[in-house]
């Protein structure tokens, strides 16, 4: 694996050295640290906290015109050619992975032409967590706060300078674009401080022999249990990386309209609301279940993988304190 | 590469009141505008809609052996749905698929068919019936049972005493309640189906309806000594993009408009949430 070191006051400059690229990166907004495209370089907020809004929506957009029409009923595609030379800078390990997540679900049977777009053309520049937030656990479901997996270069904080792994072909392009900021390094400096941040992560669960014991609970009052402390409010999913339900609606002025893809989520009745009346999901205790069946299970069954990266964001954003964590061992013991 | 969620241009050159009663049922049939075939399968949807409104999953009511259009049976629920009723013949529609897995009638050759449809739920069935007559020789015995809330309610009701009458099928239709001048069965549908007794010998049975209904038809088919693998059914959830994405169709690891609609009833009964 080839290894440079960047000064960290270069950042800008490396940045700038990447123009061709639309540049998307944690930027200061008020008082907030949000994941947006990057329109001054001196926005751009290295001090990670655990970005509430996340970096999923470079490549798979909150709100996405899939098609524009008039009133005679012309319709015009957008135009996925237009999709730019991507890089999301500062994506953490854990959000870099959920991609490798949601890629068999838009490419699957049938290839989704909006994500395949943009995923092809964004080259993904993490920072490896060496301070890991209270509810991480991605060392639990397969990740780590130094993980490669989904990036094209990986950047670790050594103090004064960043160490750069290259990870793929366009890990190599992207540093061959800022040479001459960059200096060859030696690897093993970080591997002490990819061990330390590892030790740091508090929280743990065995998942082992989950999928199997959910087969056997889907019918078990425990969900109900569960679900009675859920508000509905949707946070757990809007803010997870591997969620990835959407709606469709259309749009209209008088004269003209466009097709709209945007977010939605499971915890909503409406989500499966059916026109007759009748919701398969009627009720929290069983949108609850669902979603964690989805993660934790169905998932598993489609993708041989589960659908949570450990960001634990869910458990840190829940305004009633339910806690991931602790309702899987809850479900591990229950008989 | 293919978008699809881009819908095609559809025509509408027909609409008949199928069923006027409380929830009225229209049938529309359509043809597209640039004159392709859809080379849908029996049992295969498509997602009708109207731009500026938005879009519905809907059954294909006719077999792709009947190559003169395409027909759409839709009850008047929701927002696209009422919207769809209020169009005329000359009127366009946007239309994308064919989706879903269909039924697997080349499997079913040779072997007798017996269709359990309740309300609107005929409309998915009808394929099966319209293949099975356009290919007679193909098949055994064709049986269909067919039950609606009131005489008003019934779909397809001429075609279906059409066919009681010549014989290449037999009909059983049924109403819930008492009706003046209604002399066939009243009662719910699982009920006829005890009444008319069909042999499992050989025999594919394919049931449709209300949730309610379906569960009730397929005990009572067990009952009668159907083996699961005898026993499919149809089934719908809200949609949106019919290819497997966006989430809210699925029952248990199965998504209804990419693994179903049809489902054999030894995978549904493993599945949560049947």
């Amino acid at each position: 694996m080839t290894t440079y070191t960047l000064p960290k006051d270069k950042l800008p400059e490396f940045l700038s050295a990447l123009s061709d690229y639309e540049i998307w990166a944690p930027v200061k907004k008020g008082p907030a640290t949000l994941f947006d495209r990057l329109d001054d370089l001196k926005d751009v907020d290295l001090d990670l906290e655990n970005q509430p809004v996340i970096s999923k929506k470079a490549i798979f957009p909150q709100n996405e015109p899939l098609f524009s029409y008039d009133r005679k009923g012309t319709v015009t595609e957008t135009d996925l050619n237009a999709v730019k030379n991507t890089i999301v800078f500062g994506i953490r390990p854990c959000d870099a992975r959920s991609f490798t997540l949601l890629d068999p679900v838009f490419e699957g049977d049938v290839p989704d032409p909006y994500y395949r777009a943009r995923r092809s053309k964004t080259a993904l520049l993490g920072i490896a967590c060496n301070d890991p937030f209270v509810n991480c656990f991605c060392t639990s479901i397969g990740g780590s706060p130094f993980g490669r997996e989904g990036l094209d270069l990986l950047f670790i904080d050594c103090g004064d300078l960043f160490t750069l792994e290259v990870i793929t072909e366009t890990g190599k392009e992207i540093t061959g674009k800022a040479s001459s900021l960059l200096s060859p390094a030696t690897a093993e400096s970080s591997e002490q401080i990819a061990q330390a941040a590892t030790d740091k992560i508090k929280r743990h669960i065995d998942l082992t022999g989950l999928p199997e014991k959910l087969a056997s609970l889907f019918e078990h009052p425990v969900w109900k249990e569960f679900a009675s402390k859920c508000i509905g409010c949707g946070i757990c999913t809007y803010s997870c990386p591997t969620c990835y339900c959407f709606d469709m609606q259309d749009e209209t002025t008088l004269k003209q309209g466009r097709r709209v893809r945007i977010w939605d989520s499971c915890m909503f009745p409406e989500y499966t609301l059916h026109a007759s009346g009748h919701n398969p999901r009627a009720t929290r205790t069983e949108r609850f279940r669902n979603r964690i069946y989805h993660k934790f299970k169905f998932n598993m069954d489609n993708f041989h993988s589960y659908s949570c990266v450990g960001c634990g964001r869910c458990i840190s954003l829940c305004p009633v304190n339910i806690d991931l964590i602790d309702y899987l061992s809850r479900v591990k013991e229950t008989e | 590469m293919n978008n699809p969620y881009l819908p095609q241009v559809a025509k509408i050159i027909d609409v008949k009141d199928e069923a006027p009663g409380e929830r009225p049922i229209k049938t529309f049939k359509v043809v597209l505008e640039n004159g392709n075939s859809l080379n849908h399968r029996p049992g295969q949807c498509a997602i009708i809609g109207i731009l500026g409104i938005g879009e519905s999953m809907i059954s294909i009511a006719s077999s792709p052996t009947r190559k003169d259009c395409l027909e759409f049976s839709v009850m008047r629920l929701g927002t696209v749905t009422s919207a769809l009723h209020e169009c005329e013949p000359g009127d366009t529609i946007s239309l994308r698929g064919p989706y879903g897995n269909g039924f697997p009638l080349d499997d079913w050759k040779g072997k007798n068919i017996v269709t359990i449809g309740g309300g609107i739920g005929q409309a998915p069935l009808r394929p099966i019936v319209q293949s099975i007559l356009d290919n007679r020789s193909d098949f055994g015995d064709l049986t269909v049972i067919y039950g609606a809330r009131s005489s008003h309610d019934l779909c397809f009701k001429d075609e279906l005493l059409a066919l009681e009458k010549d014989g290449p099928a037999s009909v059983h239709l049924s109403i819930d309640a008492e009706e003046p001048g209604w002399n066939k069965f009243v009662g719910f549908v699982p009920n006829n189906l005890l009444e008319i007794k069909p042999s499992p010998e050989n025999c594919i049975a394919i049931t449709c309806g209300p949730v309610v209904m379906i569960k009730y038809v397929i005990k009572n088919l067990l009952e009668l000594g159907f083996t699961d693998a005898q026993i499919f059914t149809t089934m719908e959830n809200r949609m949106k993009c019919g290819i497997g994405k966006c989430g809210r169709c699925n029952v248990g690891h199965l998504y209804i408009c990419k693994d179903g609609p049809v489902f054999s009833y030894d995978t549904l009964k493993d599945l949560p949430e049947f």
